[in-house]
């Protein structure tokens, strides 16, 4: 064969969620990245949330912008429309998007050349309005479909494929969220599913910015030794500071765990995110002391990984998400017929009397 | 420095002769001092009086301290673009004494504060100096000193419905309006009107032999600022996203859009918003959100100046080539880079046309007053929604953030939205999976598209990146090449659908006379003056891009084609010269780019210099 | 089909397959074997012109051999020839790749039927191989068998028809039996014009003899088939069959397994006319019992299932005749085996040391994203053979029914192909758990874990475990978190995208072939001018 394709045929015992569909109807197309490339087990696991999510695809805007992440919406949900932008600026379509029907379901996949160089202003001003939406970094340090320029992600004295060093400080998306006032942030790695896929469907069900930064090692430019950013490196320097299960709101909490050890967060849709094995010293709810903690945890050469923070729900109930601030109308706005947004003659003519 | 000074005492220039709503005069301040609502209350006053009017604010990019002018136009054929030619300054600013003198046409009048002394160089043997003690009747009846500043305004106010014969009543009435819920202010007003008023009648012979006289010319009108007409547009087309960054002189359209949001769409149980409003980060950003909120089905704007447009042009690119709606309103001012920001010209014609890289070519519209922006705010949106593709709005500061008089907005109950091919749920269930995002299935170069969250049959992948008529993505030649070509013949298709050309032909003329926008009142202030002095020309307003097929014979029929503009390079004449059949020795410019409106002077010494 | 996961259906209809490639095929004599001119100096007789002496013919003659057939008809092809009605196989078709064996220079004797084997050893011949068929009807011994002619053998009757000597039946026919031959008969009857055509089948379905898709044509064709009727009389007035009498059964397991009939009424058929399709015995009347070749109790000469020699060394055996009736695939086959033996024993070679079948194994991939076969397998149903048109198909005996696959057809059924020689090959060593196979796997046939006891680890599994009796594929520890891959084989499809996004090889398909060894040639090897280069030489010739 010359062209790869994906046999339709599936395991005979694939399970059907509530939708009726099996996980494999939340594929998209074959992936044209590298063979091994992180941002597929990417896919894979957001593929997994959506399925376990019972979302229906069509519900969901996939938004990207540029590079190899900018690619990966098409490798998801078939049956959902995507947005692939231009570099840098998926925040902002997003934000368009979000406004004009909050029912989306809105995940935009993101890198670090596209979030953290070009696109960091859209990056933050999407944190500092708090669109609703899963926002995910695949971060893998550098610019793959230029062939291996260090990104703004890549760690101080990492190496490049040719070998030269980086002597540039990196921007720690998880930092910078936690300064940004992100109500969600959690850091996460390609290669372990059995942490990633409950960040996404929290993520996803989370009222506001969710912030998801997931190494996600390139196999092509930077899977070599001497590299931060690769399979090896990050498995020898993993710290899976907090676990987190993720709780649909009409499920019940059956495992037990000693007193203690688990803290139960409830998000506005009545899901909880179940934190366990949570350091004695660490609240994943205290900003300040999360961020001090991960500065801790990376001068002692650690990738702290997990759902590390998670705002509070506002006791008001409005939140403080985009549309809350916006104090827009429950039904989106596309839904509304033009018959009621268009004030018509007589209330031109009024309005007009104060133009004489 | 000291200053070498006299009291200038009315010496004895030429004796003007009688002119009754024939005049222009202008308002010299400084910025930050509350002039605006004076000046306001006095173009208002003089159009309730029925004569044609228009206020033009010429301002710093500064928010204080600057010198800042207001000039005001009445005239009774209608003729209220702007003119150079000033019967009345009122020189309220020291540092513009020199300039705002010079300014007064020979028999005109200066007035000024005469509470200290005029400098004795800005002596002028033939112009009237009416000096009225505004600063010191101020400090005499009122307390504080910003109050002090803002009678002083409404004290010239008087003095100039004396002068002028401004029906006094009227003046009241506009006051009383003003301040229907603060009586205490209201009296304030009312004293300093008064002391205005009074001080004139008893020093000077009032009225002026230039003065205003009631007649019935605004039957039908309203003032109204281009920005706020296309606001009111764009709320009567059903925008309900609006994406916007903060530039001069494009603010007030989104400042308007809220305002009459704020009225028009809140939900009346709720309270809550039937539109979202965003300020974004930057213009890249505004366009991002624009782009986002139309493909998902609302209609949605933004609007900026050429500085904006010019970081949009990043997402313009893509809105035309994914072929998503946009709606951009493009107040220009004055360029290149950030040049006067607070000053008008025409100078984005060229770069809205093609903005962005690669193959690109837009419509645009141009409209020439308040009243065509609001008719266009609505059909910006029909055209962006019927071929799927970025729509611009070109004003100016002089249309967006000027007040004119024009006709009164007219609405259609029974008007409408053209969403272009947009298919439903329903349509999508009948085409059981036939859908493809970029198939020209009719033949006019318009695929239907599909928004997200309606039906899994209508999913596709909106990418800037190179795509086949399925929606798939390609590197390959010959699909790329299907797409652009079908995109271009959709362009070039959408001209006999966008408004005509403006045409006034005079019997036996064989020049042309084109021009575009706001420059429209001077030119056919321009076209009455020439058929005055025996020299007959046609005339024609281009409202739209690509040219209507009208345009092109209007070209064809003349020997030569002025085209005026506000420009240093003649854009509109290079586009002609580009998208139409027209030799180009049969096209010559008559260019202003100063940033002041065009004026009839403008068009009549160009014409003369060709 | 290898696998399980109830990947059910049909196999790939490889033979309808091939007939895509028969009928698209240009002048293939090119890609035959040499005939070498000068001559070993071994001379092999063989009896009967059937698929089974065309074989050892088709393998000896490149040898050097010289090899005569003795046949008793006027044409080769045994009952490919009498049996198989040309609706089914054309003539054509059949001559075509008779002439390529008999062209090799071939001896064909036609009408030359061999009465004595006796005196054909006398002939002093090398070897002698028999493949004279099965060509005698069972009898069905009933009251009133030889009171009519309208009683018929099925074979006898099918060459009748074959031959012309019948050239029409009566309007209401029964077949007994319901094997492939009775099919052809059911089949042949309706076009010579009989209009109501039953087939009475002692047994159920299940127990059929004849192939599913003979049935179905059968079936397509508006024949009658009736389950559970045994015969046990005909009736028949003043010579002429009226009908036959059949007990109504039902079966049940008896002792030994064995299924036993119950009679629970009887029920009488009339016909005009009756085929017995009920069985082929051997027949060796010309064969001398005292010439060393030993024969069993049931009068069958005993053959070595080996070798296919008869216990009279230089005699062998093949195809129908050796063991009673089987298919033409199976004549073939014996017609391969014999000939090595007759290579062997005309070389003093061992009989019994049968060249070994080779195997190989080599990694399909050829460049990125290249492998050497489609991965894009289709859980389709097997595609359905078009048809000719059922009223036109009855105009004529020679109208073959089976119009072959075109090209979407062909394009479908080949993607069924679950490719079992392509298996998955782990180099644990490479990997480096980047989890790219486990997201691809479109069975999630793929697990990295922790290693554990089988019953436990089996709960781990990405999918749950179907078929336990197939071994789990389990690796070594893997090198960045010592944990393993595991690999449920009996998921696998072998579409080979963990292979093709393995970023390292790890994981690699190699491809199994199993090469056959044949007279003369070791496994794999081809006849000289025949290497896949000579070929693609001989093509661009």
């Amino acid at each position: 064969m010359t062209h790869i394709a994906k046999p339709r045929i599936h395991h005979p015992g694939l399970a059907r969620n509530r939708l009726g569909l099996t996980r494999r109807d939340y594929e998209g197309p074959m992936s044209t990245l590298c063979a091994g490339c992180g941002h597929d087990s990417i896919t894979a696991a957001i593929i997994e949330a959506f399925w376990e999510l019972e979302i229906a695809p069509h519900q969901v805007a996939k938004m990207s912008g540029i590079g190899c992440s900018g690619k990966t919406p098409t490798y998801f949900l078939k049956e959902a429309h995507g947005f692939n932008g231009v570099h840098g600026r998926m925040p902002a379509v997003t934000t368009g998007a979000h406004a004009a029907n909050h029912e989306l379901v809105c995940i935009g996949v993101s890198g670090d050349g596209d979030s953290l160089s070009i696109g960091l202003g859209q990056f933050a001003h999407a944190m500092r309005r708090n669109i609703d939406m899963l926002y995910i970094i695949e971060n893998n340090g550098v610019y793959g479909l230029t062939k291996g320029q260090f990104s703004a992600s890549a760690d101080y004295g990492t190496k490049a494929k040719r070998g030269e060093v980086n002597r540039e400080h990196p921007i720690d998306p998880v930092l910078l969220a936690l300064n940004l006032g992100a109500s969600f942030v959690a850091r996460s790695f390609s290669g372990d599913k059995a942490q990633l896929v409950p960040i996404i469907k929290g993520g996803l069900r989370h009222q506001g910015f969710a912030m998801v930064d997931i190494i996600s090692p390139c196999v092509t430019f930077n899977d070599h030794r001497g590299s931060t950013k690769s399979y090896e490196y990050t498995r020898d320097h993993y710290n899976e500071l907090v676990q987190a299960d993720f709780v649909p709101p009409a499920q019940e909490i059956t495992a037990s765990y000693e007193a203690g050890d688990v803290r139960t967060v409830t998000m506005h849709d009545g899901s909880r995110m179940r934190f366990r094995k949570v350091p004695e010293d660490y609240d994943p709810q205290d900003r300040d002391q999360v961020y001090a903690y991960i500065r801790d945890r990376q001068r002692a050469g650690e990738i702290a990984t997990g759902l590390l923070y998670l705002e509070e729900v506002p006791p008001d109930g409005e939140g403080t998400h985009f549309h809350g601030i916006q104090g827009t109308v429950d039904e989106p706005l596309v839904n509304y017929p033009f018959e009621e947004l268009c004030p018509g003659a007589e209330a031109l003519e009024e309005l007009q009397r104060r133009f004489r | 420095m000291a200053l070498d000074t006299q009291v200038l005492v009315n010496g004895g220039p030429p004796a003007t002769a009688s002119r009754v709503n024939d005049l222009a005069f202008k308002i010299g301040t400084v910025n930050g001092t509350g002039s605006a609502s004076a000046n306001g209350l006095l173009r208002s006053a003089i159009f309730r009086m029925g004569i044609p009017v228009s206020g033009k604010n010429l301002f710093p990019s500064n928010i204080q301290g600057l010198p800042t002018w207001y000039e005001i136009r009445a005239n009774r054929d209608g003729h209220t673009a702007r003119t150079a030619r000033f019967d009345l300054i009122v020189a309220m600013n020291p540092a513009t004494y020199a300039r705002d003198v010079e300014e007064v046409t020979t028999g005109g009048w200066v007035m000024h504060d005469s509470s200290w002394p005029l400098p004795r160089d800005l002596n002028r043997d033939d112009v009237h100096f009416l000096g009225v003690p505004l600063a010191k009747m101020t400090v005499d009846n009122f307390e504080g000193s910003r109050v002090r500043i803002l009678m002083k305004n409404i004290c010239y106010v008087g003095a100039l419905a004396a002068l002028l014969d401004i029906d006094m009543e009227i003046v009241r009435g506009l006051l009383k309006e003003t301040f229907a819920a603060k009586a205490k202010l209201l009296d304030a007003n009312f004293l300093a009107i008064d002391l205005g008023y009074d001080y004139a009648r008893e020093h000077f012979d009032c009225p002026l032999p230039v003065h205003l006289a009631p007649m019935d010319g605004n039957e039908d009108s309203i003032v109204i600022d281009g920005n706020t007409a296309a606001a009111l547009g764009c709320v009567y087309a059903g925008a309900t996203v609006a994406a916007w960054y903060p530039i001069t002189p494009s603010t007030s359209l989104v400042d308007a859009f809220t305002a009459f949001c704020n009225r028009f769409r809140k939900d009346p149980e709720t309270g809550r918003n039937r539109f979202a409003i965003v300020q974004a980060e930057d213009e890249l950003a505004a366009a991002g959100m624009v782009l986002g909120a139309s493909w998902a089905g609302a209609r949605s704007f933004t609007s900026t100046s050429g500085p904006g447009l010019s970081l949009m042009s990043e997402f313009i690119g893509l809105a035309y080539y994914a072929e998503i709606p946009a709606v951009f309103f493009d107040v220009q001012r004055v360029g290149p880079s950030t040049g006067m920001p607070t000053r008008t010209q025409q100078g984005d014609i060229q770069f809205a046309a093609y903005a962005s890289h690669g193959d690109t070519k837009h419509i645009v519209l141009f409209p020439c007053d308040p009243r065509e922006c609001f008719d266009f705010a609505v059909k910006v949106f029909d055209l962006a929604d019927r071929f799927q593709t970025p729509v611009f709005v070109l004003t100016d500061l002089d249309i967006g953030m000027n007040d004119w008089a024009v006709p009164k907005l007219e609405w259609d109950d029974s008007y409408r939205p053209d969403r272009g091919k947009v298919l439903s749920a329903e349509d999508l269930e009948e085409a059981s999976g036939a859908f493809r995002r970029y198939l020209d299935v009719d033949g006019d170069g318009i695929a239907a598209r599909t928004l997200p969250g309606v039906h899994p049959d209508g999913a596709f992948l909106t990418r800037g990146s190179g795509h086949d008529r399925y929606g798939n993505y390609t590197e390959d030649s010959e699909p790329y090449a299907d797409v652009l070509a079908r995109i271009g013949r959709k362009i070039e298709g959408a001209a006999p659908h966008l408004p005509a050309p403006e045409v006034r032909l005079r019997e036996g003329a064989t020049i042309g006379l084109l021009t575009v926008g706001g420059c429209r009142g001077a030119v056919l202030e321009a076209v009455d003056e020439l058929a005055e002095q025996g020299v007959d020309v046609d005339y024609m307003r281009v409202r739209a891009f690509p040219f209507h097929p009208d345009v092109e014979e209007f070209l064809m029929d003349h020997d030569v084609n002025f085209v005026v503009e506000q420009n240093r390079d003649g854009q509109l004449r290079k586009l002609l010269i580009t998208e139409t059949r027209v030799d180009k020795d049969r096209l010559a410019s008559i260019l202003y780019y100063g940033g002041y409106p065009m004026s009839c002077h403008h068009v009549i010494d160009g014409l003369a210099s060709t | 089909m290898g696998g399980g996961g109830g990947r059910g259906g049909e196999p790939v209809a490889i033979c309808r397959l091939k007939r895509v490639a028969s009928d698209l095929r240009d002048d293939i004599r090119p890609f035959l074997p040499d005939i070498p001119e000068e001559k070993n100096g071994k001379r092999i007789a063989c009896v009967g012109a059937g698929a089974a002496s065309l074989t050892v013919a088709n393998d000896l003659m490149p040898l050097g051999y010289e090899v005569t057939i003795f046949e008793k008809l006027a044409a080769p092809g045994g009952l490919m020839w009498t049996n198989i009605p040309e609706f089914r196989l054309p003539a054509k078709v059949l001559w075509e790749e008779i002439e390529y064996i008999t062209d090799m220079g071939v001896d064909l004797r036609l009408n030359s039927p061999v009465d004595s084997l006796a005196a054909l050893l006398e002939e002093d011949y090398d070897a002698v191989f028999i493949g004279s068929g099965a060509p005698k009807g069972k009898e069905l011994n009933l009251p009133g068998r030889w009171d009519s002619e309208q009683v018929h053998i099925g074979i006898d009757w099918l060459e009748s028809v074959r031959f012309g000597h019948v050239e029409s039946c009566g309007d209401r026919v029964l077949v007994i039996g319901v094997g492939n031959t009775a099919m052809d008969c059911c089949r042949t009857a309706q076009r010579l014009g009989a209009s109501d055509v039953k087939v009475m089948a002692r047994k159920t379905k299940p127990h059929f003899k004849a192939s599913p898709w003979e049935l179905e044509d059968a079936i397509e064709e508006q024949v009658e088939i009736l389950e559970n009727h045994s015969p046990s009389k005909f009736i028949v007035e003043d010579g002429q069959v009226k009908g036959m009498v059949f007990d109504l059964v039902s079966w049940h397991e008896g002792e030994g397994g064995r299924l036993k009939a119950e009679v629970h009424d009887s029920k009488v058929i009339e016909c005009d006319e009756v085929i017995l399709a009920i069985g082929q015995d051997t027949a060796f009347p010309w064969i001398e019992r005292d010439i060393g070749i030993d024969f069993n109790n049931w009068d069958m000469p005993i053959v070595d299932k080996t070798t296919f020699m008869t216990s009279r060394t230089g005699v062998f055996m093949g195809g129908d005749a050796a063991w009673g009736p089987e298919n033409i695939i199976w004549a073939v086959e014996h017609g391969h085996q014999a000939a090595i033996s007759i290579h062997a024993y005309c070389h003093g070679e061992s009989l019994t040391d049968r060249p070994a079948e080779g195997m190989n194994l080599v990694s399909q991939k050829m460049g990125l994203h290249e492998w050497t076969y489609s991965n894009d397998y289709d859980e389709a149903e097997r595609v359905k053979m078009r048809h000719v048109d059922l009223q036109e198909r009855f105009k004529r005996l020679d109208i073959e029914v089976e119009e072959g696959f075109d090209i979407e057809q062909s394009l479908t059924e080949v993607e069924r192909c679950l490719n079992c020689d392509a298996q998955t090959h782990f180099e644990t060593d490479l990997c480096i758990e980047c989890d790219a196979c486990i997201d691809i796997c479109p069975l999630d046939c793929l697990t990295i874990t922790h290693n554990g006891p089988e019953e436990e680890l089996t709960g781990r599994l990405t999918a749950p475990l179907l078929n336990p009796e197939e071994p789990l594929f389990i690796s070594e520890d893997l090198p960045q978190t010592g944990r393993i891959m595991v690999k449920d084989e009996d998921l696998c499809i072998h579409c080979g995208l963990c292979a093709e996004r393995c970023p390292t090889a790890a994981w690699d398909m190699r491809k199994s072939d199993l090469l056959i060894p044949y007279a003369g040639l070791d496994a794999g090897e081809v006849h000289p001018g025949m290497s896949i280069m000579d070929l693609a030489g001989a093509g661009a010739r």
